[in-house]
């Protein structure tokens, strides 16, 4: 399959996608042959092809997959640990909906392989706070309303809650910028912005503050 | 010979009701159906419904604990994956599936029968296999033989007399007594409304005419779920996880597909991610996935996990069509209309269904002389599915630019126009209401006359929406149990719209607890059947279902209570967690004393929602109004507010209705400053079959959203409640084109307003 990469999914889906090339890449960890083909640099661990034992360290807690090393973290999360609060839903780093926490940055774990996310804190929707428990954000969603189907929302709650650690008391335009990696799709936008103002609010008050 | 039976008119009750809006009340008599119950209306002392309340799902989805079609995850399961036709027409010659029957961890295989292809991404086959991972390897392997044949993708160019046929002339998917030539189909007979007198004469009639031509292109729905189902067989049993909007809708499409009886198909939708139309069909307007998955997990022994990807959601589950509109309206110098022309064209791709005329059909409706002339038009690309009140967003930015053009042309203030044209009384009194929310009286008296490169604008538009109900065949259950503990089912969905809490805060009402205190139980065909979730008719077909079912418990609750207070059933009321005389509300019994005291262990109550009944409105109304701001330089366009005042009934919930409203002025924006599906002309392909070149509005582009709801006792169910979901989006792009016209006394009649487009409007502006 010597497909040169341009031959794109979205050009009639036929031959080797973008995404394919990438994944193939990471298993050499260097590579960057336009053929496609994968040649580790001198001194890499090559890993795979077939499925390999990874450690991950997720919501606190160190947790074994065995997974092709081609495997996004976002599909280990989902289908090997079935933590599915983060979403795929443009699966090319466009809308948002897989965002993690990576080392309390956020990131599209559709875009990282999990064999690189070894040796990294994780920091999913779930670990953010329960039904029983929510975190502030989370409490400050549900009571503004911001949510309609919701399928978006683990990546909205994740990038506000990365946003008010970075800027406990956000303006408008400092909300807005620190969501913009985030599609919603019913229309929840401003109620979401007025959700994140009321968790900074909240979070300011001493007996609301959480972990 | 024998003499005619008429069918027995079904009894009746007869309830006065004080319906309309609070300051403009209408007493009205209303014929219900035997056994239903008076319609609350503007003397109803409600004390939950109406009310704001947080979804009762929300703690589950801001966590990520809701389990959506695509969360289901099952021992043993399998994921599907399909391939589609690269080509946009032409025939499958083969379809080779040996090299993907050869990879390990493929479990089934599947290839269409269809050999003819009408557009780029239908069904071929399709795989499932052991991983996500392995299932694309498999389908890649999949090697498919076309003879191509010319196609044509373009609406204008699909109108030629030479434009190559998407279907031969004797498979065009037309009703007999519509006229079809080449890919056109049309004029079709008007729809809800229709044409009315003589507009020949009304135009002969006429001071002033204007006419123009306006154009949309195809959007797509892109919910952020796609399309798709988990399928698993137990014996004869299917169970179908599916993101729907219509759980019954998929159970009767696969027992049909399959050729097995309904009652052995469980479907179950608890959350679902987004469809706005494109998931009310059994699969999806333009793929038979979901039948496909069945297939699969039956051959495989195992289930099937097939989810579309987001190129797939593009191509193949629907879309809005474009639409190409001349309107043509004739006034006398005062601003009233004298006739209304509306002629549109559109292309649904293979399918039908591209008409825009509804709102022409229902606004103005003082203007005597109407003619609306639909045509479709088949072009090589996926069929249509309804979007968010099908073609009326479309037909109202046409038909509310020309409006706004026929005011300028008079030299006339464009709401007054539409005052002296306006023959619904919910609407007049929300111009006023707009009007002073958005500060009309800021506009640019003369359109344009701002100063410095960015000037600001406002506008405003029209539209409309209808009362849509299923009448019969929904059904609710309420259960009170032993311990107190209160829930319903229904086995409708909930799509997002807050239904399930709506529902829980109807239950509420009727049993006087917390909204909190009712447990939903939603999207599973084993329950009480309710509608596809089409024409902003779920709240209304299945809460006065679910009032019945509840009024049923608490009158057998008032059973058990009555020797406890000394009273009779009849007399007793119920609020805040007790049971009281409603006379001396001091004579009370705690709801969960009272459940204690009931004979078995639970009380279950169903009922059946009876037949619509008059309605104050049968159309519901709205007008929006935008302040934008255009950079003339640029031509960037920015929404800076929206003011949306519409009418939905009674809203069951004040805090999610207003939610769909804000969604739908998002969606509006959105379509008119940015959405755009992009075919390839040369190789009939979508250029942009992704989520950062099919542009959507972004929390950047975000603008103050005002959600207006104008509460209208409408009758016609016991809830008084009509639908909101749709009516909310039909006046948004208008309203964001008029604005700009009156931000740059330019015209850009062509949706999306891009720079482009802003900039050659000027361009055209300043030359004549």
């Amino acid at each position: 399959m010597a497909h040169p990469p341009e031959n794109d999914e979205d050009e009639g889906g036929r031959g080797v996608s973008r995404r394919t090339f990438l994944k193939t890449a990471g298993v050499g960890a260097a590579a960057s042959s336009l053929a496609g083909v994968a040649i580790p640099a001198a001194g890499a661990t090559v890993l795979g092809p077939g499925a390999v034992p990874l450690t991950l360290k997720v919501n606190g807690a160190a947790r074994t997959v065995n997974v092709e090393p081609r495997v996004t973290l976002l599909r280990a999360l989902r289908n090997h640990l079935d933590l599915t609060g983060a979403k795929e839903i443009c699966d090319r780093g466009a809308c948002g909906g897989c965002t993690v926490l990576l080392d309390g940055e956020p990131i599209a774990s559709c875009l990282m392989l999990a064999a690189d996310a070894e040796g990294h804190e994780i920091t999913t929707v779930e670990g953010l706070g329960t039904p029983d428990a929510m975190s502030p954000v989370q409490a400050a969603f549900v009571e503004a309303d911001a949510l309609q189907c919701g399928f978006c929302t683990p990546g909205f709650v994740v990038s506000s809650t990365a946003l008010l650690r970075k800027n406990a008391n956000p303006s408008l335009e400092e909300v807005k910028d620190g969501l913009a990696g985030n599609i919603c799709r019913c229309g929840t936008y401003s109620r979401v912005f007025e959700a994140v103002q009321k968790a900074a609010k909240a979070s300011a008050r001493p007996a609301a503050r959480r972990g | 010979m024998a003499q005619e039976q008429k069918p027995p008119e079904a009894p009746t009750v007869t309830y006065t009701v004080k319906a309309g809006h609070a300051s403009n009340p209408q007493m009205m008599e209303v014929h219900a159906a035997q056994g239903d119950l008076k319609p609350w209306d503007l003397d109803s002392k409600l004390r939950v419904v109406k009310g704001r309340h947080p979804r009762l799902d929300g703690r589950f989805k801001v966590t990520g604990r809701a389990k959506y079609t695509y969360d289901i995850n099952l021992p043993g399961m399998l994921w599907g994956k399909m391939v589609r036709s690269a080509v946009p027409a032409g025939q499958i010659l083969k379809i080779d599936t040996s090299k993907a029957e050869a990879l390990p961890g493929v479990k089934a295989v599947w290839t269409s029968d269809a050999r003819a292809v009408r557009f780029a991404g239908q069904d071929v086959a399709a795989v499932a296999a052991v991983s996500p991972e392995v299932a694309e390897d498999a389908a890649r392997l999949i090697q498919v033989t076309y003879d191509e044949a010319p196609f044509v993708t373009d609406l204008e160019k699909a109108m030629a007399d030479d434009a190559p046929l998407v279907y031969e002339a004797d498979k065009v998917p037309a009703p007999k007594d519509v006229p079809h030539k080449g890919n056109v189909v049309g004029p079709k007979p008007p729809g809800r409304g229709g044409s009315r007198g003589d507009v020949e004469k009304g135009f002969a009639d006429a001071a002033v005419t204007v006419q123009a031509t306006y154009s949309v292109p195809t959007h797509t729905h892109s919910p952020l779920e796609t399309h798709g189902v988990v399928a698993k067989w137990d014996g004869d049993q299917l169970t179908v996880w599916a993101s729907t909007q219509g759980v019954f809708t998929v159970r009767d499409g696969m027992a049909e597909a399959l050729g097995i009886d309904r009652k052995n198909v469980n479907v179950i939708t608890e959350h679902m991610g987004g469809g706005f139309g494109s998931k009310l069909a059994p699969s999806a307007s333009g793929t038979a996935f979901a039948v496909v998955a069945c297939k699969l997990a039956k051959q495989a022994g195992a289930p099937v996990k097939l989810m579309l990807d987001r190129h797939e959601e593009h191509l193949c589950t629907g879309n809005a069509p474009s639409a190409l509109m001349t309107v043509k309206i004739g006034a006398a110098r005062d601003g009233t209309f004298t006739a209304l022309h509306y002629r549109s064209f559109g292309s649904a791709g293979i399918a039908g269904g591209a008409g825009t005329g509804g709102p022409a059909g229902s606004l103005h409706g003082k203007n005597p002389n109407l003619k609306i002339e639909e045509h479709d038009v088949f072009t090589n690309a996926g069929p249509a599915a309804p979007l968010r009140a099908p073609g009326h967003p479309q037909g109202a930015f046409a038909l509310e630019s020309a409006v706004d053009e026929m005011a300028d042309r008079l030299g006339l203030d464009p709401l007054e126009v539409r005052r002296k044209n306006e023959a619904s009384p919910v609407r007049l009194i929300q111009y006023d209401v707009g009007a002073k929310a958005i500060g009309w009286e800021r506009r640019n008296k003369k359109p344009g006359e701002g100063t410095g490169p960015r000037k600001r604008g406002i506008g405003m538009a029209n539209g409309n929406w209808y009362v849509i109900a299923r009448g019969s065949g929904v059904g609710a259950e309420v259960r009170i149990h032993r311990d107190g503990s209160i829930e319903y089912f229904s086995g409708a969905q909930d799509l997002g719209t807050g239904f399930r809490t709506a529902m829980a805060m109807v239950v509420a009402e009727e049993l006087g607890v917390r909204t909190t205190d009712v447990k939903p139980n939603v999207g599973d065909s084993r329950w009480p059947e309710g509608p596809g979730s089409g024409g902003s008719n779920t709240t209304n077909s299945v809460a006065p279902a679910v009032r019945l079912a509840a009024h049923d418990a608490r009158m057998k609750l008032f059973a058990v209570a009555a020797p406890m207070l000394g009273a009779k059933a009849e007399d007793l009321d119920a609020a805040d967690g007790k049971i009281f005389v409603a006379a001396s509300p001091g004579k009370s019994v705690a709801f969960k004393l009272a459940a204690a005291k009931m004979p078995g262990e639970t009380i279950v109550a169903v009922a059946e929602r009876k037949k619509q009944f008059e309605t104050y409105r049968q159309d519901l109304a709205g007008c929006q109004f935008a302040e934008v701001e255009v950079d003339t330089q640029t031509g960037q366009v920015r929404v800076l507010k929206v003011v949306a005042v519409n009418d939905c009934g009674f809203p069951i919930n004040m805090l999610t209705t207003e939610s769909q409203i804000i969604g739908a002025m998002i969606q509006g924006v959105s379509w008119a400053l940015f959405e755009n599906r992009v075919l390839d002309r040369n190789v009939g392909t979508m250029v942009n079959p992704n989520l950062e070149s099919y542009k959507v509005l972004l929390s950047k582009d975000m603008f103050e959203a005002v959600p207006i709801v104008t509460e209208i006792a409408n009758a016609g169910n016991n809830t008084s409640a009509a639908g909101i979901g749709e009516p909310c989006i039909v006046p948004t792009l208008g309203a964001v084109a008029n604005a700009v016209f009156n931000a740059t006394g330019a015209r850009v009649r062509t949706l999306p307003i891009t720079p482009d487009r802003v900039l050659a409007a000027l361009a055209e502006a300043r030359r004549s």
